[in-house]
């Protein structure tokens, strides 16, 4: 899917009351142009945006995302970017485990008086969106293979694994763990990246499982992994108390979801 | 009150004279709001802030039992009270009111993109109409206002502002960085248009406050920490290394500004080549032995780190030209400017005087600035057209206003914006120009902006105005856009309490185990807490996930 | 031992005499606000746009408007005016009158039927005399009453004893040709007065050839030319034929600095040809302005990075130089005469229209309200006011706020009303 001619992205916006929504107003107010493909939702703060919100926009989908707050230490809520930051970064990290590209979501600050700066954002995403194409086009699947893999993404940001972890990245690396060690931003990163990837394959396979019972190999053809990284995850599952096995049929075991 | 289906939703689409009539198809987007869903009632005004435009809309609300309103006009920043305030009067909720952005965030920044423009209108409207369908009537909360105000900041605007806030009634704390009250008036030797002298101002302001009981001053005092919200400020203050706490109602901020140094301009040495404030010190002392004196305005002004005008240096270079002058009756004075701002009606008589004193005036551009060598100014005289060589004892540059460095650490404790000079941003530059975007905070004088004594003392009464709307209320009501906790789904995991920066909610014991409780007064509606609660159990009245999911979902119509 | 008034008193209802009330009204201090004419809004409302920021000007007015008109602790007195003053500081007995407007007030609708029948044409005060009016009439379409006024002076039936077209086709039966004038005396401690200012009549000034050359205009002619609710739509015509309009020529300083009218700075004028420009540029690209001023007034807050950008990106010259007079071609094209500083000579330009900002100079009336007042003027008219107590006047007890004190801009008209405001809370609360 190569973007095509005339191609105008639709992008949600989301902007926060006291310094960005403020510095579209003064953009509007100083009559700087900007290219009409943005639709704007207003947040207190863009502390509010749940990334299961940015994933339904590109569930139904939206070409591109954008959020912006306060330049950071100006927030209103005081840590309320910070924290926009860090979930906004997973979810980037998220996009491209599905495939899409990471640049599709975009968190930027823009205070009250930058107009100029604003406008100036807008444009140049729009552009590089126009670029990326519609959304998918950058993947090498169908459109319904990308709204499986999103929503799986959905499901990993609304459960509570992802959103504990990153939830508790600022404390983990600045005031550190139960037993006060400090955790390096690289060694988060890592392990946020690989929370990420469990997450994500996990809600994949739980999403191909749909009301059905499959063997390992069914679902491994069904969400592209290989066998053994979906026994791996079916082994974590099953302790969880995600999945069991419901009848061996041959000699393959076929697995189902758990309470339904 | 009705919710979801039975929502009879009134939209309310304005033309604004030509501002967004002028560019969207404002009768299309009438007919289109029509058409949407639970829509029951679309209309276009010219100016729906008109009175003519809310009596329209308490008609329409009357007239077709309403009960959610939609306008879709310019911005919720500056109408949507006002439109929150005609629904109360209307018998409605004041929450069951939305407002769509069609014009500063559509009309004029679209201006050419015809049907494109009014496409993206179809779209906002839809999204509102959708979020107004599942909007909840919602009860203000009302808090008690601490009858005290903070000002920060003892020179003339400061003092001026405490004494008009006592001689209401009201209770002033005043907080002042150095040892002394009285700012840059301190430093200063005659003031302008009359010549009034700055230390006989000084001490009278000093010694009203002094004597004013209801002024409490603190000097040598700095702030360390602001919290709380309107009526209900929680300042830290810094005094000889220990830390003092008080309770104030609202805060005025009157820091405010400095002289810049122009190293490096000019020759600047502070001996031979001096500032204007470093000569009132000469003049004060009687130190100043000067024949010929070369005065250069914009020194710092109105270049690339600084494009802003000063506005105070002009009068100040006539005056203390004229002061030279009268002084020293034989002396030679030039002043080197740009333009010169003598606005008004006092301050143009004194630069005709100063002409007619024999000052002279040489206008220079910014292209060819003025030099100084070793006991000459060469300048080139663009009226003339040639280049002129004056011989100086002392060169007086009148060096720019800037913002104290330190500045942003306020703002930061506020949480109030700076413009890109360093100066304090204001709520609205035109309408509301002694207010902070944030209710209970203002700010007058030059920590606004460069201006006079007689401005600053204006603008002193008009911030103890302000202060006084919010003290005299005695309550302030509080927004109700809080979080609230889904106490079933709550895990009491804590991690809500340890990231929100209010301490707005904690999580406490409770028969059902360890529950999430939302502190109301304290909570600041930002959502952090919703937004990341692993059991989804947190959500936010005005803003909750669902109304949030809705407009996304009207936005697209539903699905890839 | 009767109780401290606990009111005060607002001669004005432009914008300064509405913040004023606001804040009084806010807190909690009963309002009495007195306008001349048919209804608030003053000059703020005749403009277009205001600098520095492009607001549309009665879309920021018209919410404080509102508020002034629903706020229960103001009452409105339009059409009123002050004929006398008794007491003190604390307790001041002020008589007004309100002159009868012949339409009652409940009961206007404000449908027009009235304005479209009347057979009267008067030059339409509003609009500068732009466009003219009926002897009833709306004063203007967003103003605060908003109803009808018949103008007495041309009324036919009330001068001549015929016609009455309006009152036959009023569906609400609100004309009332028997009204009468009212005496109101408040008891108020207070009095604010924000009378605001009137544009200098620049036909004196005959070599700029106004009312001679027909597209020689003032800046207020202007602004009601490109306000959307003006007399032509918002499109730029020219006066003389309503042809397009291309190239303009500002013209400051008209009747200011110039020692045989106003040797004073008006202030305003250089920002708001500025402004003036730009909206013309905005309405059409291909127009191009030269603004010919003497010292450029840009002090303000964001005024000198306005007046970069009008440079930069609105195709706007700015011309030092005193403009000696202006003539016309055959095509009525105003022609610039002026003495470029920059190379000494004497120039002509021709331009489409011509722009003359006027200098501003006290309400008419202004000195009779001062005597009623008993307040000095200074030499100009304005209200005598000390360069170190700025609102406060020669009485005590009575504060002046706005452009009755000299000519300034918005943000400041808007900020000594909040301070007479506190001034006057002052003297209550004493």
């Amino acid at each position: 899917m190569n973007s095509e001619e005339g191609f105008e992205p639709v992008i949600l916006g989301f902007l926060c009351n006291w310094c960005s929504y403020a510095g579209a107003d003064l953009a509007g107010v100083s009559r700087f142009q900007y290219p009409p493909n943005v639709r704007v939702m207003r947040v207190m703060c863009s502390a509010r945006v749940d990334p299961t919100f940015v994933l339904e926009a590109f569930t139904q989908g939206l070409d591109g995302v954008l959020v912006f707050g306060c330049h950071p230490g100006d927030c209103h809520y005081m840590t309320g970017n910070y924290q926009t930051e860090r979930r906004i970064v997973m979810t980037q990290k998220i996009l491209r485990e599905v495939g899409l590209s990471p640049e599709r979501l975009l968190v930027d600050w823009v205070s009250a008086a930058e107009g100029q700066r604003f406008a100036s954002l807008v444009s140049k995403f729009t552009e590089k969106i126009r670029e990326l194409g519609p959304l998918g086009s950058e993947a090498v699947f169908e459109k319904e293979e990308l709204v499986r893999r999103l929503k799986a993404s959905s499901d990993a940001l609304a459960d509570d694994r992802l959103r504990w972890l990153v939830g508790r990245e600022k404390e983990l690396i600045e005031e550190g763990n139960v037993f006060g060690e400090r955790l390096p931003q690289e060694e988060f990163d890592h392990v946020m990246l690989e929370s990420i990837r469990r997450e994500y394959e996990k809600n994949r396979i739980l999403l191909s499982l749909g009301d059905g019972a499959l063997t390992v190999k069914e679902m491994a053809g069904r969400v592209g992994l290989s066998t053994r990284e979906v026994l791996k995850n079916l082994v974590v599952m099953e302790g969880e108390g995600l999945v069991t096995v419901s009848h061996i049929e041959g000699s393959s075991p076929k697995y189902i979801k758990t309470g339904g | 009150m009705v919710e979801g289906s039975d929502a009879r939703i009134g939209v309310f689409v304005c033309h604004c004279g030509t501002n967004i009539g002028g560019f969207l198809d404002v009768p299309d987007l009438v007919e289109y709001s029509r058409r949407l869903p639970n829509v029951v009632y679309s209309k276009d005004n010219l100016y729906t802030c008109s009175d003519t435009g809310l009596t329209e809309i308490k008609n329409a609300i009357k007239e077709n039992e309403l009960n959610r309103v939609v306008v879709a006009a310019c911005t919720p920043r500056t109408h949507e009270p006002l439109f929150r305030s005609v629904c109360r009067e209307e018998g409605l909720n004041p929450y069951l009111f939305e407002f769509v952005n069609i014009r500063d965030q559509c009309s004029w920044v679209h201006m050419r993109e015809g049907e494109a423009a009014t496409e993206k209108a179809k779209d906002l409207i839809r999204m509102g109409v959708a979020r107004a369908t599942l909007l909840k009537p919602q009860e203000e909360i009302e808090i008690d206002v601490t009858q005290c105000t903070m000002v920060i900041g003892g020179g003339v605007a400061g003092m001026t502002c405490s004494l008009s806030l006592a001689n209401q009634g009201f209770d002033v704390k005043l907080i002042e960085r150095e040892s002394q009250l009285g700012g840059l008036l301190n430093s200063l030797h005659k003031l302008y248009p009359n010549n009034e002298d700055a230390s006989r101002l000084v001490s009278k302001l000093k010694g009203d406050v002094k004597k004013n009981k209801r002024i409490d001053v603190l000097i040598s005092t700095t702030v360390s920490n602001i919290e709380g919200f309107v009526g209900n400020y929680d300042v830290t203050v810094k005094h000889g290394g220990e830390d003092e706490h008080y309770k104030v109602g609202t805060i005025v901020v009157a820091t405010g500004a400095e002289v810049y140094r122009p190293e490096g301009l000019y020759g600047y040495d502070g001996e031979n080549v001096v500032t204007q404030l470093e000569l009132e010190q000469l003049l004060r002392d009687g130190g100043l032995e000067a024949n010929s004196v070369v005065m250069i305005q914009c020194v710092g002004s109105r270049d690339r780190d600084r494009p802003y005008c000063s506005k105070i240096c002009c009068m100040n270079a006539l005056k203390n030209a004229m002061i030279i002058k009268e002084v020293n009756p034989e002396s030679q004075v030039y002043i080197l400017y740009r333009d010169i701002q003598t606005h008004g009606t006092r301050y143009e008589e004194h630069y005709r005087e100063a002409r007619e004193n024999g000052v002279v005036f040489l206008k220079y551009s910014p292209e060819r600035q003025p030099v100084v060598e070793d006991g000459t100014v060469r300048v080139f005289d663009e009226l003339l057209g040639e280049e002129l060589i004056l011989p100086f004892d002392l060169v007086v540059l009148s060096a720019a206003m800037v913002a104290h460095p330190d500045v942003k650490d306020l703002a930061q404790m506020l949480k109030v914006p700076v413009d890109e000079s360093g100066f304090f941003l204001e709520a609205h530059v035109k309408l509301r120009p002694v207010d902070f975007a944030t209710d209970g905070l203002f700010l007058c004088g030059c920590a606004r902006w460069p201006c006079d004594i007689g401005e600053s003392i204006s603008q002193a009464f008009a911030a103890a105005s302000r202060s006084s709307v919010i003290l005299s209320a005695g309550r302030v009501v509080a927004e109700p856009i809080i979080s609230f906790v889904d106490e079933e789904e709550c895990s009491g995991c804590g991690l809500c309490e340890m990231n929100c920066p209010f301490k707005a909610i904690r999580v406490e014991e409770t028969e059902r185990g360890r529950i999430a409780k939302v502190i109301e007064a304290s909570c600041k509606g930002c959502g952090m807490c919703g937004a990341g609660c692993p059991q989804r159990a947190i959500s936010m009245k005005h803003f909750s996930d669902e109304q949030l999911v809705a407009q996304i979902n009207a936005l697209t119509g539903g699905g890839l | 031992m009767g109780e401290k008034p606990g009111s005060v008193l607002i001669i004005g209802g432009g914008v300064a005499g509405i913040q004023a009330a606001l804040d009084l009204g806010n807190m909690g201090i009963r309002v009495h606000l007195a306008e001349r004419a048919p209804s608030i809004g003053g000059r703020m409302a005749q403009l277009d746009k205001t600098f520095p920021t492009n607001d549309c000007s009665i879309c920021i007015l018209s919410p404080k408007m509102a508020d002034c008109s629903r706020h229960p602790n103001i009452t409105l007195h339009t059409l009123s005016e002050v004929t006398n003053v008794l007491g003190q500081a604390g307790s001041f007995k002020v008589s007004v009158r309100k002159r009868a407007r012949f339409v009652k007030e409940k009961d206007c609708i404000n449908c027009g039927a009235c304005s479209a029948k009347c057979p009267v044409k008067v030059p339409d005060e509003f609009d500068a005399g732009l466009r003219t009016r009926g002897a009833i009439y709306l004063y203007y379409l967003q103003g605060i009453p908003p109803v009808m006024t018949i103008d007495k002076e041309h009324c036919l039936y009330l001068t001549r004893g015929i016609c009455r077209l309006c009152e036959t086709v009023c569906p609400r039966n609100a004309i009332d040709y028997e009204q009468q004038d009212e005496e109101l005396v408040l008891d108020v401690g207070a009095i604010v007065v924000a009378t605001g200012f009137d544009p200098f009549d620049p036909s004196v000034i005959t070599q700029y050839g106004y009312k001679r050359i027909a597209n020689v205009i003032t800046s207020l002619e202007y602004e009601r030319l490109i306000c959307a609710s003006g007399p032509t739509g918002g499109h730029l015509k020219r006066p003389s034929d309503g042809g397009h309009v291309e190239k303009i020529a500002f013209i400051q300083c008209v009747g200011s600095r110039d020692l045989y009218h106003n040797p004073y700075c008006s202030s305003v004028c250089c920002m708001h040809a500025t402004k003036e420009a730009i909206l013309a540029h905005e309405h059409d690209p291909n127009v191009s302005s030269y603004i010919f001023y003497m010292d450029l007034r840009a002090a303000g807050k964001g005024f000198q990075k306005y007046v970069a950008r009008a440079e930069r990106d609105y195709n706007i010259s700015y011309i030092k130089g005193r403009v000696a007079s202006i003539t016309k071609d055959g095509d009525e094209n105003p022609i610039i005469i002026y003495e470029d500083v920059d190379s000494s000579e004497p120039r002509k330009m021709a331009v489409d229209l011509a722009i003359l900002a006027t200098s501003l100079v006290p309400r008419n009336g202004v000195e009779g309200l001062a005597k009623i007042l008993a307040v000095e003027t200074d030499e100009f008219g304005f209200l005598k006011t000390d360069p170190f107590s700025p609102l406060n006047t020669t009485r005590p007890g009575v504060f002046a706020c706005g452009c009755c004190r000299e000519p300034v801009d918005i943000p400041e008209c808007v900020l000594q009303a909040s301070g007479a405001a506190a001034k006057a809370a002052e003297v209550l609360r004493r």
